[in-house]
């Protein structure tokens, strides 16, 4: 774990070398991430719910899903890039080396620009919260904690199998980006309000029904099922498929050269 | 003239061979317009009032968006442009005695129609067909098409306008980013690709209107469901051409300063 510290702190004193070019894209990267805001915001002049959730109850969903999603991009930009790595032949070099794989694929590579969605996100989560009223317990405190921390989990299995894809195919391709982008843009809404078979595959297959529904359901007190609190934990569950695959794919790797 | 349009030509030509790109374009903005169309879906079930369009009006909106995204969008940048600037082939530019304005013009123009030519009918045959509310709606009548179809030209006019001051930028900035990316999504926001204009708080929308990003597409997709009256499209379109002879004028004073004080990067 030291290993991932020094490292990052070594991409860090990297990027900010080019300073003016880091705070150019850092503001760039507000804005970019205000868009998403703003349909929300302006759908909301219009209409006053989505099915029963307020504008603040989606802005909580939307806040989670985004804390994830950015956290990854922030610290697991390695992977997220994996398509990089194998281009470049320089995978070979990782494999030579006596540690994990996967910790060191994180090492390779981090963006801290996208650090500033990240604190967007939190920012968003704080002002939902703010204007909720929400009967704090310590069982939604821990089922916050839960749905933040799950979060991070799924866009990091997402992440992990789209980067297994790279295996076979080299390049990472737009396919990928519907289930990255496709599938967060549809989780920022609770996923309830979508149709049926949407929220089936939402459980089943990308589980983000257990990031932020049901347990954003028991957290605001819409629904008092307690086992709602803990579902953010099957969402462990999900993961071992994406390693499995990383695993099974690196097997079958065979390099680009360099 | 004749050069120009063979400019255009030759990157139609060249553009149209990126077949295999396009399909799995087409794929992405067909669930990417399924998406939004389900959130509008789930809004409109949920009952709003004053509501400035119909569900099926906004359907059609979103899927005229998705199907001509490539000719409409401002986002797309031509990577040759960046790139002769930043290595430097921007010389063998100068050395053409022919107006560099007017030759980048035509290029950008070429690509996106050959992009839009790649991804407009699958789109459009798919989502005809699809049951309602997801379906692509019938125009509100055949002059509204017309219409539709004429500033849906001088939106594309318009848009390339506006799309060739971004190399024109990067000749002083030599990086594409930062400054450029930050014209490009308050653009986006106000062309109304990512929320259709008559949803924006009335104070925004008064704003928008002196700008020209609403005129690429949000005119002629709002003329073609029938949300703008015909003779408010014909005021529109004058509008339109305004912008255009404003921005072609603007950009060749400003491709005109920056060449000036252009720096050859390399040989």
């Amino acid at each position: 774990m030291k290993i991932y510290f020094e490292s990052l702190a070594m991409h860090l004193k990297g990027e900010l070398e080019y300073r003016v070019n880091f705070i150019l894209s850092f503001l760039s990267q507000i804005l970019v991430f205000f868009t998403y805001y703003f349909i929300i915001l302006a759908l909301f002049t219009k209409f006053d719910h989505i099915k029963g959730f307020t504008l603040y109850e989606v802005l909580l969903c939307f806040s989670i899903i985004q804390f994830g999603f950015s956290f990854n991009e922030v610290f697991a930009r390695g992977i997220d890039h994996f398509d990089n790595l194998i281009i470049r032949g320089e995978f070979d070099r990782l494999l030579l080396r006596p540690r994990n794989i996967i910790l060191q694929v994180l090492c390779s590579d981090s963006d801290f620009v996208k650090s500033s969605r990240l604190i967007q996100a939190i920012i968003v989560l704080i002002i939902a919260l703010c204007h909720l009223s929400i009967e704090w317990s310590l069982l939604r405190v821990l089922t916050l904690l839960l749905m933040l921390v799950s979060s991070c989990a799924i866009f990091f299995g997402i992440f992990l199998a789209a980067a297994a894809y790279c295996f076979f195919t080299v390049q990472g391709l737009e396919v990928r980006n519907v289930f990255t982008d496709g599938g967060k843009h549809m989780a920022q809404y609770p996923i309830g309000i979508f149709k049926k078979g949407f929220v089936w595959f939402f459980i089943f297959v990308i589980p983000y029904a257990f990031v932020n529904y049901y347990p954003l359901l028991y957290f605001i007190g819409k629904k008092e099922t307690i086992y709602y609190a803990f579902s953010p934990l099957l969402v462990g569950l999900f993961l071992i498929p994406c390693i499995l695959l990383f695993y099974w794919g690196m097997k079958r790797y065979t390099s680009v050269g360099s | 003239m004749k050069a120009y349009i063979s400019y255009f030509k030759l990157k139609f030509i060249s553009s149209l061979q990126y077949r295999s790109a396009a399909w799995a374009g087409v794929a992405t903005q067909f669930f990417f317009g399924f998406v939004y169309i389900m959130v509008y879906v789930a809004f409109y079930e949920s009952g709003g009032k004053n509501l400035p369009m119909n569900l099926s009006q906004v359907v059609t909106y979103l899927w005229l968006n998705q199907a001509l995204l490539a000719l409409v969008n401002q986002f797309t940048r031509d990577p040759e442009l960046f790139k002769l600037i930043r290595e430097g082939g921007i010389s063998y530019e100068l050395a053409r005695p022919k107006n560099i304005y007017f030759m980048w013009y035509f290029k950008v123009i070429g690509q996106r129609l050959a992009n839009v030519t790649l991804r407009v009918v699958p789109l459009l045959v798919v989502t005809i067909i699809l049951p309602f509310p997801f379906h692509l709606g019938a125009p509100e009548s055949i002059y509204h098409f017309l219409f539709f179809l004429l500033s849906l030209g001088l939106g594309a006019l318009l848009v390339t306008a506006l799309t060739v001051f971004y190399p024109i930028v990067a000749l002083r900035t030599l990086n594409e980013k930062g400054i450029v990316n930050i014209m490009i999504t308050i653009a986006d926001i106000l062309s109304g690709i990512v929320v259709p204009i008559p949803f924006f708080p009335k104070p925004l929308q008064v704003i928008s209107s002196f700008l020209p990003f609403q005129y690429i597409s949000d005119l002629p997709f709002r003329l073609y469901v029938g949300n703008v009256s015909l003779t408010d499209g014909v005021f529109g379109m004058c509008i339109q051409i305004i912008w255009i002879i404003i921005l072609i004028i603007l950009g060749n004073c400003l491709m005109k300063k920056n060449i000036k004080r252009v720096v050859v990067q390399g040989g």
